[in-house]
């Protein structure tokens, strides 16, 4: 008896909220008119692609025929069979590793210094910085810097300090690309999450650090974590998510520098790996059991830098 | 006074001599006037100058002359102080007229020093520097410190793009020399009128090209600006069911990269019958989750007042979000113009596009770049006319958003 009016109970309190709901609905019919445009494009070119590619993910699908459902061998011959796809891992998890959280600090430490500029000087720092990460496929200028032969200018460099004999094939042997690619990846990390937060340090009411000054705040880190940080958590959070998407999402760079595929399958990433089933070979279904498995771990890894953030300045 | 309305919230006023009145602020259009609780006469009348910049009026801090701190009782006792006199200049009512100057602003430091004299303790003067210091609280050697690092860390990131400029200027025999150089010794714009030769010899006109690049972004950033604003209004401003689970999956969506939803995007836009057209290019970028994002979380920071108030003045949804909420978030549209401009102008959209005549710039600068060793000046000069104009546009609105943020600051 006891269970079954906890039930009910459960049941009314259940149809009271839908009904406030429905309620406030009806009451802001507006928002809705003014989500909608968004809504339905939203709709059709982002969650529907989603959803087909957890779908083809458990099917062979090759495009000239129709789908076959396979379970989940896909996932399966992914995890037990395809050494290229460990690589892949293995390349994407010391990519996303080292660049993501270095990109990060480096872009919210270099706003910050940047916000200490005089004005003019600043409109020029953030341009420096933030250029390489808009400047379209420029990073390809690293080609003729890391080039294998002496004509390459880390090469000649090294060589004419008597460092090197011969020429290093930075691009090509599998003992340095990984390196070179870091290095190319942090040169563009200044992106999307460093604009923001120079925005959010000019966005910060002045008044805050006049407060500081008065109480007591003596220097630089103890503003940074008091009065900074904790206002800034919205750009915080951004930056992060910007951060997680280009360390996983690397794909461009090696295939531009590496070649495509590269030497011993030393440069490929995760999206390269999807790339190559996608787009040459033209598994899709295998290529979407890929993209849905980097899904769930980028999903658990913003998961976990939120509840993260959630703690700083407090 | 009859364009004035009430804010319904108990409020305190607090002078200058730290008395306080308890009574209750009304907020009108161009004037704001507190009444105490006891008579029907206003104890003290302000004017703002500015109304356009209502982004002044912000939570914390007690500072100036008059503040005016809000007891709402929606909000918990929460206690809001408007700043009335942090950029938005104020003129008080006094004896039945206006001052003719803007209240002067009293910083808080200046009252604590009157305090100290009221009690008879002097206040010890810091100490004068040799460099004349912006922030009282900063060591000079770390800020010489900085200075280096940014220059030494500047120096490394511009090194790159320095020498993509540079190359594009040296003439042949230079673009082959040992040692290479960065800068060349003979500079010459022969490349760039080799990359136009090509581009007038090519079977389509080099002009369709730019101009189907610029259609492709020009409408594909408005339309982005416009449908993804009203929806970052919306969600941030009104509490209605659904919409905060709309905005976490739309944040959750801002980590996919085009190769992720490439081919389902595909089949679904052979679907719609818009493969090898430009709407291929141009609708999803409409619904770009980054531009959503990004305007959702600057209008976040808007005062719900002003919305309230529009609300209590009669304006309609529409009204409020295209003159009042807009103007006010600037700096948020400026910055989704410069992330959408650079996601459609470096769009290659080989996958969508296969017409000739339909393909953007981009397209057709890197068939040249892929030209060979025999093209490599040319494929210099592409690389930076296609890095030259995100950066440019960047530059531009860069200066914008300076501008519009800096008139939002303390003058001194």
């Amino acid at each position: 008896m006891q269970s079954n009016s906890l039930v009910s109970r459960y049941f009314s309190m259940k149809r009271e909220s839908l009904k406030h709901g429905w309620a406030l609905a009806k009451k802001r019919k507006v928002c809705y008119l003014f989500l909608a445009p968004y809504a339905i494009l939203f709709f059709t070119f982002f969650i529907l692609p989603i959803c087909t590619s957890i779908f083809y993910g458990f099917t062979y699908y090759n495009i000239l025929e129709a789908p076959r459902f396979v379970g989940i061998q896909n996932y399966i011959n992914l995890i037990l069979q395809d050494d290229v796809f460990l690589t892949a891992i293995k390349n994407t998890f010391v990519i996303a590793v080292i660049t993501g959280p270095v990109g990060y600090i480096l872009s919210f430490m270099f706003a910050w210094f940047i916000n200490e500029l005089p004005k003019w000087l600043r409109t020029i720092a953030v341009v420096v910085f933030y250029a390489p990460s808009i400047a379209g496929n420029a990073y390809t200028v690293f080609g003729i810097i890391f080039k294998g032969d002496a004509y390459g200018y880390l090469n000649s460099i090294l060589i004419n300090l008597g460092l090197l004999d011969a020429p290093n094939l930075w691009l090509t042997d599998p003992r340095y690309m990984m390196t070179v690619l870091i290095v190319v990846i942090l040169w563009m990390s200044m992106g999307t999450g460093f604009l923001s937060f120079v925005a959010g340090f000019q966005g910060i009411d002045k008044s805050m650090y006049e407060a500081g000054y008065v109480d007591g705040i003596r220097n630089r880190w103890q503003e940074l974590y008091h009065i900074t940080l904790p206002s800034m958590k919205p750009m915080l959070l951004f930056g992060a998510v910007m951060s997680i998407t280009s360390a996983f999402n690397v794909c461009d760079v090696p295939m531009a520098l590496c070649g495509y595929p590269s030497t011993d399958y030393a440069a490929r990433t995760v999206v390269t790996h999807l790339f190559d089933y996608g787009f040459s070979r033209f598994e899709m279904g295998y290529a979407s059991a890929i993209a849905t498995l980097l899904f769930i771990v980028m999903i658990v890894c913003k998961k976990g830098i939120s509840s993260l953030l959630g703690k700083v300045g407090t | 006074m009859s364009e004035q309305h009430t804010v319904s919230s108990a409020g305190t006023l607090i002078l200058v001599n730290g008395k306080r009145i308890r009574g209750e602020l009304v907020a009108g259009e161009e004037s704001a006037a507190f009444y105490s609780k006891k008579s029907k006469e206003p104890v003290a009348q302000f004017r703002y100058a500015r109304i356009n910049r209502l982004d002044n009026i912000r939570h914390g801090g007690t500072f100036s002359t008059v503040t005016v701190v809000l007891k709402a009782a929606e909000n918990d006792g929460q206690k809001y102080s408007f700043e009335l006199n942090h950029g938005l200049k104020v003129y008080q009512f006094i004896d039945s007229h206006w001052t003719d100057k803007p209240v002067q602003p009293k910083s808080r430091a200046d009252e604590l020093k009157r305090l100290a004299e009221l009690r008879g303790e002097t206040i010890q003067k810091p100490r004068k520097h040799i460099f004349h210091r912006r922030h009282p609280n900063r060591s000079i050697g770390g800020d010489v410190g900085i200075y280096v690092l940014l220059v030494l860390v500047a120096v490394a990131m511009g090194f790159p793009l320095v020498f993509a400029i540079g190359s594009s200027l040296k003439p042949l025999d230079e673009l082959f020399r040992f040692p290479p150089t960065v800068l060349p010794r003979h500079p010459t714009l022969d490349n760039f009128s080799d990359l136009i030769v090509t581009l007038g010899q090519s079977w389509v006109p080099f002009s369709r090209y730019l101009l189907n690049t610029v259609f492709i972004t020009f409408v594909g950033t408005a339309g982005h600006l416009i449908i993804a604003s009203m929806a970052a209004f919306v969600l941030a401003k009104y509490d209605f069911p659904g919409g905060k689970l709309f905005f976490g999956v739309a944040t959750t969506f801002l980590m996919f990269s085009g190769y992720v939803t490439g081919i389902p995007n595909y089949l679904i836009m052979s679907r719609l019958r818009m493969i090898d057209t430009y709407w291929a290019l141009i609708l999803p970028a409409f619904a770009a989750p980054i531009g959503l994002f990004m305007m959702k979380q600057f209008m976040d920071g808007l005062p719900t007042a002003l919305i309230e108030a529009a609300h209590i003045d009669g304006a309609g949804e529409f009204r409020i979000f295209w003159s009042i909420v807009m103007p006010n978030v600037k700096p948020a549209w400026l910055t989704m113009i410069i992330f959408s401009v650079q996601g459609l102008w470096n769009n290659p959209a080989s996958t969508v596009i296969y017409s000739e005549e339909k393909k953007t710039l981009v397209y057709a600068l890197s068939q040249i770049q892929a030209g060979g060793i025999a093209r490599t000046g040319q494929a210099a000069a592409v690389t930076v006319v296609v890095m030259a104009v995100p950066i440019l546009i960047f530059i531009l609105s860069q200066s914008q958003i300076l501008e519009t943020m800096a008139s939002s600051g303390i003058k001194d």
